[in-house]
């Protein structure tokens, strides 16, 4: 170096080769702690299981996207590919220390939002299934919301016209909301749920008229069926009471049956004076021949007496005719 | 030696560029350039590049990384995309803006001074005496101070994108350390091997350029013509700025078109 040139503007330290040196390690260590950094972000130290996820489109996807599960990223894309059957293999690499989430029964969705990448989720509902084995081939469920709007404004206007038809003026709701409107108006007014139901303040009035009226007719049937019972049962009293109707009758009766036995006996004697008077009369003829006359007067005499106990066969027939409660019906008639 | 200084985009300064490129990018991978002598004009042309600066740049990096944090994360919340607030971030500011903001720094503050030093030398005929007693001047002095310019751009950026990735953690997530699994997952995505080669490719590039350029055209200056330095120096600069605005078009066009 020629020394005509000037002199640096800035004087050299003397520990210059020390403080680049410092600088230069530092920067060494600063660089090799962020690759190694980025290394452990992306995996590398960790053992891995693959899980192949059998898709129909690839959109969306791509290498280094997150695989969640309950919304926690488990596994990352490592790699897409397009197989022999033309559907798309996306190989997905999960740390075994995350494998656990996922079980032979999990299922895998690729969801392709309005905004933001695509989503591969993992859903498990037992996680007390079988662990997913190594290197399993798992068919991906596509959810696409941007396929999806088509069809939801196609199925959204329908639904739209109808409601226009629905709410429209003069339409069936219409028409139920204003007849419901006028019954809850009823309902709401002097007579409540009655005008509501029969359809206004007047029927309302009739009806609650005629209650007034049935309740005033049933009172006064009250009345009369007590009076009612206070005759029955009088009647009750004179006809089947102590010293009633029956129970004179039956004493009568008895007192007749009575009278028509002794009738019976004194007949009976009647008949045995008469039969002994025949005898008497024939031993008479016997000693006297002008007994015939007494005799002739004795037969009149007994058809006399017939003729009473025809007559008292007829009372007897009589009451017992007029009278059915008599119990003992025979008339015992020599 | 044509003057180039009206004629910024003239063809025959940039292939006399590109072959200064080629010569001195095979004289800095070839290990017998770095004698003692050679060092130490490396160590010192890091020292003033990189070093000297170093705490001021920090500070600088670390306030743009904290505002342009702020408001991504603002922005990313406001329009419900906070989930994406930290892969932008990262994407944006650790791969994008940070290696660029350093290379025009350096450029600034070294790329100029390293042009009109060379530039002064030419004009002074300090490096064709040197040619003409038998030493390269191509090795004893031009192509340590690229290496240092190199190194100094690369320690830079690396420097200050690790102070924007604490920053972007503790912009987003504050001081809680359960962020950490969800930082770390991001920072898996966004960081795939190509994204860090494409990285360490880009700051390479930024440091060969920032050096590179500026010595190529002072070495446009011609001998005892002072006034030839200054329009050395400019078309330097503007050639920097161009291959630098080039450089990160064309990392940005491989990594997402």
């Amino acid at each position: 170096m020629s020394t005509e040139r000037e002199p640096d503007v800035s004087p050299l330290p003397k520990d210059l080769g020390v403080k680049v040196g410092m600088l230069l390690a530092l920067t060494l260590v600063v660089a090799a702690a962020f690759v190694l950094y980025v290394l452990f972000a992306r995996g590398v130290f960790e053992q891995t299981q693959r899980v192949t996820l059998i898709a129909d489109n690839a959109e969306g996807v791509r290498v280094g996207m997150d695989l969640t599960f309950s919304g926690f990223p488990i596994g990352r894309v490592r790699r897409i590919t397009l197989r022999e059957d033309g559907k798309v293999g996306i190989d997905i690499r999960v740390p075994l220390s995350e494998a656990r989430w996922l079980r032979t029964t999990s299922i895998f969705t690729l969801e392709l939002p309005l905004v933001g990448g695509a989503r591969i989720r993992a859903y498990t509902s037992n996680l007390k299934d079988p662990p997913l084995e190594h290197l399993a081939e798992r068919p991906v469920l596509r959810g696409d919301t941007a396929e999806e709007i088509p069809r939801m404004v196609a199925s959204l206007r329908a639904v739209l016209a109808n409601l226009d038809q629905i709410t429209d003026t003069g339409s069936n709701l219409q028409e139920s909301i204003k007849n419901a409107r006028t019954v809850s108006e009823r309902m709401a007014g002097r007579y409540g749920v009655l005008a509501g139901m029969l359809g206004g303040e007047e029927h309302a009035r009739k009806v609650i008229a005629s209650i007034d009226r049935a309740n005033a007719l049933l009172a006064s049937l009250g009345g009369i069926s007590l009076k009612l019972d206070s005759v029955l049962s009088k009647t009750d009293q004179r006809v089947f009471g102590q010293g009633g109707v029956v129970d004179e009758t039956q004493k009568a009766a008895t007192q007749a049956n009575a009278i028509l036995g002794q009738v019976r006996e004194s007949l009976k004697q009647v008949d045995a004076i008469l039969a002994n008077a025949q005898e008497a009369s024939e031993n008479a003829k016997a000693a006297s021949g002008n007994v015939r006359a007494a005799a002739t007067d004795l037969a009149a005499l007994r058809a006399e007496v017939e003729a009473s106990l025809r007559k008292v066969a007829q009372l007897i027939d009589e009451i017992n005719r007029k009278w059915p409660f008599e119990r003992d019906t025979r008339i015992k008639l020599p | 030696m044509a003057f180039a200084g009206g004629f910024i985009f003239r063809l025959r300064s940039w292939r006399r560029l590109l072959r200064f490129a080629g010569f001195a990018t095979v004289a800095a991978l070839s290990p017998s350039t770095y004698g003692p002598a050679t060092r130490a004009v490396a160590v010192r042309q890091i020292y003033f590049t990189a070093w000297q600066i170093l705490p001021w740049y920090i500070l600088f990096a670390a306030l743009f990384s904290l505002v342009l944090i702020e408001i991504v994360a603002t922005a990313a919340r406001r329009y419900g995309l906070a989930l994406h607030a930290l892969e932008l971030i990262l994407r944006v500011l650790v791969l994008e803006l940070i290696p660029l903001l350093t290379a025009l720094f350096v450029a600034l503050r070294s790329g100029a001074a390293i042009g009109t030093e060379v530039a002064l030398m030419r004009v002074s005929g300090e490096l064709q005496e040197m040619q003409a007693a038998g030493a390269s001047p191509l090795h004893r002095e031009l192509v340590p101070r690229i290496t240092a310019a190199a190194i100094s751009v690369a320690s830079l950026t690396t420097l200050s994108c690790a102070i924007a990735l604490v920053l972007a953690y503790v912009g987003l997530y504050g001081f809680s350390p359960w962020a950490f699994d969800q930082y770390t997952r991001v920072v898996g995505q966004v960081f795939g091997a190509a994204a860090l080669a494409g990285l360490a490719l880009k700051c390479l590039l930024f440091g060969l350029a920032v050096a590179l350029i500026p010595i190529a055209t002072g070495l446009e200056a011609e001998r005892g013509r002072f006034k030839s330095a200054p329009l050395a120096v400019l078309g330097g600069l503007v050639k920097l700025f161009f291959v630098i605005g080039l450089i990160e078009i064309l990392s940005l066009a491989v990594k997402y078109v």
